[in-house]
């Protein structure tokens, strides 16, 4: 009897011991599988004789020593296992070089973390908003494609870059652009950081978008290292959400272009786009004069912007008051809350481009609300 | 760890740094070149402090310079698996935190981060303990232990971990 005891008291301080010195190397799901799998074969031996009592040592010890040796390698920081310290091969996953340089994860990695996120995300009631740069909360030109009556405006950037929170027009030298921020977006940043957790996703280059950073967010406190730039997408010309670290039926989108985001065009909220210098408006296909030769703006209050913080807020409160925990996805319900209105032909004379863009977003608002009065 | 060794190397002097003086030229050169850079033997050259010898130079065949072999003494810092070291924190972020040690820069991850800790993101994110007393989070002291290394021309990156016993915050920035 008590030696029919030995094997399986042993067997089980063996699993023990060996749980706690692979608890480094062994992902969190793999010492639940192996505990649980310790339970059940604790249970089995307390029935099995003595000779087959020791066979389940053998099995149990041969056992453990392989799973010292597994390390699922769930990430990679210069081409070493996050988990382990062992070199890895570097051609799994999604890399994510914005948050730091040799960073590598697996997808499964990635969902984990994800859901992690979720949670946190939710209890603070907070959803996650990606912003695109461009047209959609600044207007930038080279310095060598500004007209000549848009010149008055270098004169007016000397100080700005003293104190970035005032001004919204900025020389940037190192990038050789001039840079408008689009009306009302530090208001907007404001407000969407209480109800988002913010990302910025540009197709620019990531010393330009590093520098747009800089002038949105001075403090770093809405985006902090959340700035993904052309280089960290895996395809050219197409943004994916592969490399933002929130779920996707928690993500929200804010740009200009509808096909740069074509696998995700339900998270998409479409605005209108921002053209305040000549050289964009002219590559928009505009004949008239831009808003910077006409030396007005884009309207503050009534603007793309205040429209698109309407929209976004709608969608938070609705996400978070009004549906229940299994419905909650930002995808479902209220689809094409802000449906992009735009009239195919417009006067281009009688400065009526910022006339047809106020009455654009009007149309749009007034779709949005009829929109949203059926979301169930 | 920091470790004072003698090292050799082949210097290449061009015969313009000929003169009085020549030995002056020389170890500005070795400095100049070997300071700051990075080996696997050897690990990160932080400083010279002597030199121990300098044997003769040798003419180069085709070319003017010379080749002089010279024996210095300097510190290295080479961190090995397994060793435990103190670390500032540079950035946290959701999947877990970079740190350095001098020329050393290491990742800890969160799964090689004690499971009662829980990142808070923020203008300043943290990983904080439930009942708040523990932070970790920019500018943080913290000891771990080093599970991995992986050394490059100039920099040496490190994978660490904080789930053992007797690591993790030393000194909070906050109330320091």
């Amino acid at each position: 009897m008590s030696l029919a005891n030995l094997p399986q008291h042993s067997s089980s301080s063996s699993c023990k011991s060996s749980l706690d010195e692979e608890f480094d190397d062994d992902t969190e799901v793999d010492t639940d599988r192996s505990r649980k799998r310790c339970k059940e074969e604790d249970l089995g031996s307390i029935e099995q004789t003595q000779g087959s009592g020791s066979q389940v040592l053998v099995e149990e010890n041969s056992k453990s020593s392989r799973k010292k040796d597994i390390c699922a390698h769930p990430g990679s920081f210069e081409h070493m296992c996050i988990v382990c310290g062992q070199p890895v091969d570097d051609k799994f996953g999604v890399v994510f070089g914005y948050i730091h340089k040799g960073l590598r994860l697996q997808n499964y990695e990635v969902d984990r973390l994800r859901k992690i996120d979720l949670k946190r995300a939710m209890r603070h009631k907070k959803l996650y908003l990606v912003l695109d740069l461009d047209h959609t909360l600044l207007n930038s030109t080279k310095l060598d494609r500004m007209t000549a009556e848009e010149e008055y405006l270098k004169s007016q950037t000397a100080d700005s870059l003293q104190d970035v929170s005032k001004g919204s027009l900025f020389k940037v030298d190192i990038v050789d652009r001039m840079i408008k921020l689009r009306p009302f977006v530090r208001t907007f940043l404001k407000e969407t950081s209480e109800m988002f957790e913010m990302y910025i996703y540009t197709m620019g280059t990531r010393v330009y978008a590093l520098e747009m950073a800089k002038l949105l967010d001075p403090r770093k406190e809405y985006f902090s290292d959340r700035v993904i730039s052309c280089e960290d997408a895996i395809k050219r010309h197409q943004k994916g959400l592969d490399i933002v670290l929130g779920q996707e039926n928690a993500v929200l989108i804010l740009d200009d272009k509808e096909d740069a985001w074509t696998k995700h065009n339900s998270n998409l909220i479409l605005i209108e786009k921002y053209h305040f210098f000549r050289s964009s408006s002219d590559k928009g296909g505009f004949k008239c004069k831009s808003l910077s030769e006409l030396k007005s703006d884009e309207s503050e209050t009534e603007g793309a912007l205040a429209a698109a913080l309407d929209v976004l807020k709608q969608i938070h409160t609705t996400f978070f008051h009004e549906l229940e925990d299994n419905q909650r996805d930002v995808r479902k319900g209220c689809k094409r809350v802000f449906s992009y209105v735009f009239p195919s032909k417009f006067q281009a004379d009688a400065g009526s481009l910022e006339q047809a863009s106020s009455d654009s977003i009007h149309s749009a608002v007034k779709l949005q609300t009829i929109c949203c009065g059926k979301a169930t | 760890m920091f470790f004072h060794i003698v090292l050799e190397r082949n210097m290449q002097l061009h015969p313009r740094h000929f003169g009085r003086n020549l030995r002056e030229n020389l170890v500005s050169k070795l400095m100049k070149d070997v300071e700051g850079t990075c080996s696997g033997q050897h690990g990160f050259v932080v400083a010279i402090t002597g030199i121990e010898n300098i044997g003769k130079g040798m003419i180069r065949d085709g070319t003017g310079f010379v080749s002089f072999p010279i024996k210095y003494q300097c510190v290295v810092f080479r961190p090995f698996k397994g060793e435990i070291l103190e670390a500032v924190v540079t950035m946290v972020n959701k999947m877990g935190f970079f740190a350095e040690a001098g020329p050393v820069q290491i990742f800890v991850s969160n799964h090689l981060i004690p499971d009662d800790m829980e990142f808070q993101t923020g203008d300043m994110p943290n990983y904080t303990t439930s009942d708040g007393s523990v932070k970790i989070q920019k500018d943080s002291e913290v000891r771990l232990k080093i599970i991995g290394t992986r050394v490059d021309a100039t920099e040496i990156f490190c994978i660490g971990t904080i789930k053992d016993d007797f690591l993790g915050v030393i000194n909070d920035p906050t109330t320091a």
